[in-house]
């Protein structure tokens, strides 16, 4: 009965989520934005593609220029761009989805009648949670299915690399807007009314989309923590002069020379120690609040998971990774999903937090409501 | 049979329900009587679980409703005060869903749906509850608290907003209930309304149980000790003295006269106006009104 329970109260959500209004206006701007945007990006592709064919008609096999200079034209780049439509549409579908499941209930004082049935608390909110996952992943397997629709209308096939990467694309979709949809779930669980939770929801939204990343550029770094250490005046001639073969104080010092040598010496190499402590300590604090950003996350991820032809561009908060080329475009086909897996495998962390936020959330509503006195 | 012992319910440092003890016989009418902020929905709340008390327990045919609430919940039909539906869904399609939460299998879930709609004068009626006057949700409230065949009814201000016609379908289906073996609890501070369908009634004042007891016993035992004794007589009747009278009223030219005493005393009164031609010379009982704001005015006092 307890499974029971928790599987008719999703149901009932999931059809309510399909039968919103708001819902099919957001999710149909989705739609549209989408379609319009794949249909470009298609055209594109197909002129990319062409010209790229007309380059390597015009190089013979053994050119040893730039052997590397013509990658192949990929249509994940219109995946790419799709990123900004889910940071910000699909972001809105997550928190329209989200914000009044249990204000909706007290205000319409239904969830009092809910509660009297013989079910357990924890089956009405994970049946909220669960129909809201439900209709999230429809909407993003509708998106997937419509972009492959399109794709295959202008004669554009997939690859079996691209295939799993528009995927991917998809889960991280996925993972993005259920972060905001748990997040909408736990504001809704603690406001009293759906008025304050679509407020509160905004803030949150606002500051986790839009000021945690900019903290994490730096600029509000330096401005609480100050800019980094400068140069000691005349460093860098003052060792050049003492050691043209030499690069560091040790060299100077071993050597020799006069005490006012030295101290310069010193002076360059705390400068060093304090510059490097500084900008560690920057890298480390912007990747922990960059991570702490569900929008953050998905863009690195999403930048790297549509670069087909490179096995990452952007250098991800914590990532290892470099941006490396591929040699050419045989290697990119060749690198395909191992290279896939490796990178994915740096950007761990970030896969990590894009799960962790929106259950970390959906576990402070679960408490909240597990513990609320219905009145 | 509902139990409840030294039930006990604390908000902010406030008794919402203080010390409750009260049992409810199987097969019971009960009237939960009391003003508003009596304490009679938290008591309610707490009955079906969705309130924890503070302390004490209560229970339902002996399972008690904190340790073993999905087991209550399932022998309990609850309407409460302001009944809240999914507006966007039909009557049946509400009906459906609170079935289907009961674990009803669907044939058994139409046929009960169907009945119930027809009980509460709603088949028929198509539109998304959203569309509903208040009438008609307190009907499918009632409809709703029927659907699991319940042994326990409980009823918050069932009459609140429906029409007399409504009033009378409720009085009748209560009746039916009760009659079929059901325990109804109906919470209200419509007196006049749970006097008509209750047989035993408590009343609720700041938290506590002032009063208990079936309707005759709180009649003939409120109005504070008092005895209302009315008088007529053919002629004026002389002035009537007694250390035991608290006021007296003539009226109609002294032909009439409606006295409050200590005791009664309608032997003194018949030797007092004998020779004004006695009437009619009766003891007034008072209305469940006076019964229940002197059990409150007692309370207030305490």
């Amino acid at each position: 009965m307890r499974s029971e329970g928790l599987k008719i109260i999703a149901a009932k959500e999931f059809n309510d989520h399909l039968r919103s209004r708001k819902f099919h206006l957001i999710f149909g701007i989705i739609l549209v934005v989408a379609i319009i945007g794949l249909i470009a990006g298609a055209v594109d592709y197909q002129q990319e593609i062409a010209d790229y064919n007309d380059d390597q008609s015009t190089v013979s096999g053994d050119d040893p220029v730039m052997p590397g200079s013509w990658q192949k034209p990929s249509i994940l780049s219109a995946f790419s761009e799709m990123a900004t439509l889910m940071t910000s549409v699909g972001v809105i579908l997550g928190i329209a989805m989200g914000f009044d499941l249990i204000t909706r209930e007290k205000e319409s004082k239904s969830l009092k009648l809910l509660l009297s049935h013989p079910i357990y608390r924890d089956e009405v909110i994970n049946g909220k949670a669960l129909g809201g996952v439900a209709a999230i992943a429809l909407s993003i397997g509708i998106v997937l299915v419509i972009s492959f629709a399109v794709l295959l209308i202008f004669g554009i096939v997939p690859n079996l690399e691209e295939t799993v990467r528009i995927l991917l694309f998809g889960v991280l979709s996925f993972l993005l807007i259920f972060s905001f949809f748990a997040i909408a779930l736990f504001i809704s669980a603690v406001a009293k009314d759906s008025g304050s939770a679509i407020i509160y929801t905004l803030i949150i939204m606002i500051v986790l989309s839009s000021l945690l990343p900019i903290f994490a550029e730096g600029s509000v770094y330096t401005a609480i923590f100050g800019d980094s250490p400068d140069p000691p005046e005349d460093g860098i001639r003052m060792i050049g002069r003492a050691d043209p073969g030499a690069a560091g104080a040790d060299t100077a010092a071993s050597s020799g020379r006069s005490t006012w040598n030295q101290e310069v010496s010193e002076e360059w190499q705390e400068y060093q120690e304090a510059s490097q402590a500084y900008w560690q300590q920057r890298q480390a604090v912007g990747n922990v609040i960059g991570l702490l950003s569900p929008t953050e996350n998905y863009e690195t991820l999403v930048s790297a998971v549509t670069t087909a032809n490179t096995y990452a561009v952007r250098m991800a908060p914590g990532s290892r990774t470099v941006a490396t080329p591929a040699a050419t475009a045989d290697d990119a086909a060749e690198g395909g999903l191992s290279a896939l897996s490796g990178l994915l495998g740096d950007l761990a962390k970030n896969i990590a937090a894009l799960i962790i936020t929106p259950a970390l959330f959906f576990g402070l509503a679960w408490v909240r409501f597990m513990r609320e006195d219905v009145r | 049979m509902i139990r409840c012992e030294h039930l006990t319910k604390i908000y902010a440092g406030v008794p919402a329900v203080d010390d409750l003890n009260l049992e409810i016989p199987a097969g019971e009418i009960f009237g939960l009587l009391g003003p508003n902020g009596a304490g009679k929905s938290t008591t309610i709340l707490m009955l079906i679980g969705l309130i924890q008390p503070t302390s004490g327990t209560c229970s339902i045919d002996g399972v008690e409703v904190s340790t073993h609430p999905i087991e209550v919940k399932k022998n309990i039909g609850y309407m409460p005060e302001d009944v809240g539906f999914y507006a966007n869904m039909t009557a049946r399609e509400n009906l459906e869903y609170s079935a289907k939460l009961y674990g009803m299998d669907a044939t058994a879930r139409g046929k009960r749906v169907a009945d119930l709609l027809s009980l509460v004068g709603l088949d028929g009626v198509e539109k998304e509850v959203g569309g509903y006057s208040k009438g008609m949700r307190q009907r499918l409230g009632l409809a709703k608290a029927l659907i699991n065949e319940p042994r326990i009814v409980i009823l918050d201000e069932p009459t609140a907003n429906l029409d007399p016609r409504g009033v009378a379908d409720y009085r009748r289906i209560v009746r039916e209930v009760a009659d079929a073996g059901a325990t109804v609890l109906v919470s209200s501070h419509i007196l006049s309304e749970v006097s008509r369908v209750c047989t035993t009634v408590g009343i609720l004042a700041r938290g506590k149980l002032v009063a208990h007891g079936s309707l005759d016993r709180l009649v003939h035992e409120g109005g504070g000790g008092q005895v209302t004794i009315r008088v007529e007589t053919k002629h004026p009747m002389p002035e009537i003295s007694h250390p035991a009278i608290v006021s007296s009223e003539y009226s109609e030219g002294r032909t009439t006269a409606r006295i409050v005493a200590d005791t009664d005393i309608r032997d003194l009164i018949a030797d007092t106006v004998g020779s004004a031609g006695i009437r009619g010379l009766e003891r007034e009982y008072p209305g469940i009104e006076d019964i229940f704001l002197s059990y409150y005015r007692e309370e207030e006092c305490a």
